[in-house]
């Protein structure tokens, strides 16, 4: 129960973060393809570098470990990354 | 203090201010409740559960069973807070449609290139949605689930996904823009 209201918070912060990036917005998303608004890109490297370094961080520490990695299969990330391309330029979601 | 609550009001951040703070909730989720943030696993996990109370047989395969069990979990939560946090972000800043005249289709690029009719938002909203979600389940995860919390992990899976998201992306939007690209 504890980790429901976790993450209801947590994913109200994550939503919270979406939609003052700008995120939440259709040109947003279709500008970063068209090289005229790089704030998803600046957006999601900012999280990724702050986390990477943060879990890193708390891991060489001993204070967490990490959870199941996100499987890897060469063929299936990248199609599957290619045909989410077209969604995500067609819908800006 | 008042710089804080000045800021929140503002509609835009700067994305590196808001990259911070999703940053820091992906630690949080790792570190809380040993759980990473994802979006399109929950849409799969509530499809399970109407689709085996539904037509049981056609569901009762490898990857309802197994790889997206349906029923409420972790992640179909966290949607539900998604959601309302959003709602919450908008309504800060004043910028909340919700209920207004034209919310479904408010973005003024978007009539300029695809026309203002309302439907088509909507029609182009279902397929293009469709297309994700069964994109995101043969990757395994979606710009949330994969991208972000695969790539704080290093995982090589994160890195191929966003090439192929930015290659086909990229390719999408200059047909459909051409000369406007």
């Amino acid at each position: 129960m504890t980790n429901f209201v976790l993450s209801l918070v947590l994913g109200v912060f994550f939503g919270f973060s979406l939609n003052k990036a700008g995120l939440t917005k259709y040109n947003k998303i279709v500008n970063v393809f068209r090289f005229t608004d790089m704030a998803v890109l600046k957006f999601m490297m900012t999280a990724l570098v702050v986390s990477m370094s943060g879990l890193y961080a708390l891991r060489g520490l001993g204070l967490i470990t990490f959870p199941n990695v996100p499987a890897t299969y060469i063929v299936g990330n990248l199609v599957g990354g290619l045909i989410f391309g077209v969604g995500m330029a067609l819908t800006g979601y | 203090m008042k710089f804080v609550l000045n800021y929140i009001r503002k509609e835009e951040w700067s994305p590196y201010v808001a990259g911070v703070l999703l940053g820091i909730v992906g630690i949080a989720a790792v570190w809380l409740s040993d759980s990473l943030l994802g979006a399109s696993g929950a849409f799969e996990n509530i499809a399970g559960m109407i689709g085996k109370a539904v037509a049981p047989a056609a569901f009762d395969n490898m990857y309802f069973n197994f790889i997206m069990p349906p029923g409420i979990t972790w992640g179909v939560v966290l949607l539900i807070g998604i959601f309302f946090g959003g709602m919450i972000g908008a309504a800060t800043s004043g910028t909340l449609l919700w209920g207004k005249k034209g919310a479904a289709n408010s973005d003024a690029q978007w009539k300029r290139i695809f026309g203002p009719q309302t439907w088509k938002r909507w029609v182009l909203a279902f397929v293009g949605a469709i297309i994700l979600e069964y994109a995101a389940g043969i990757a395994g995860g979606c710009t949330s689930g994969l991208a972000i919390s695969g790539g704080m992990l290093l995982a090589p899976a994160a890195f191929l996904f966003i090439m192929g998201m930015f290659a086909s992306g990229i390719l999408t939007a200059l047909i459909i823009y051409r000369k406007n690209y």
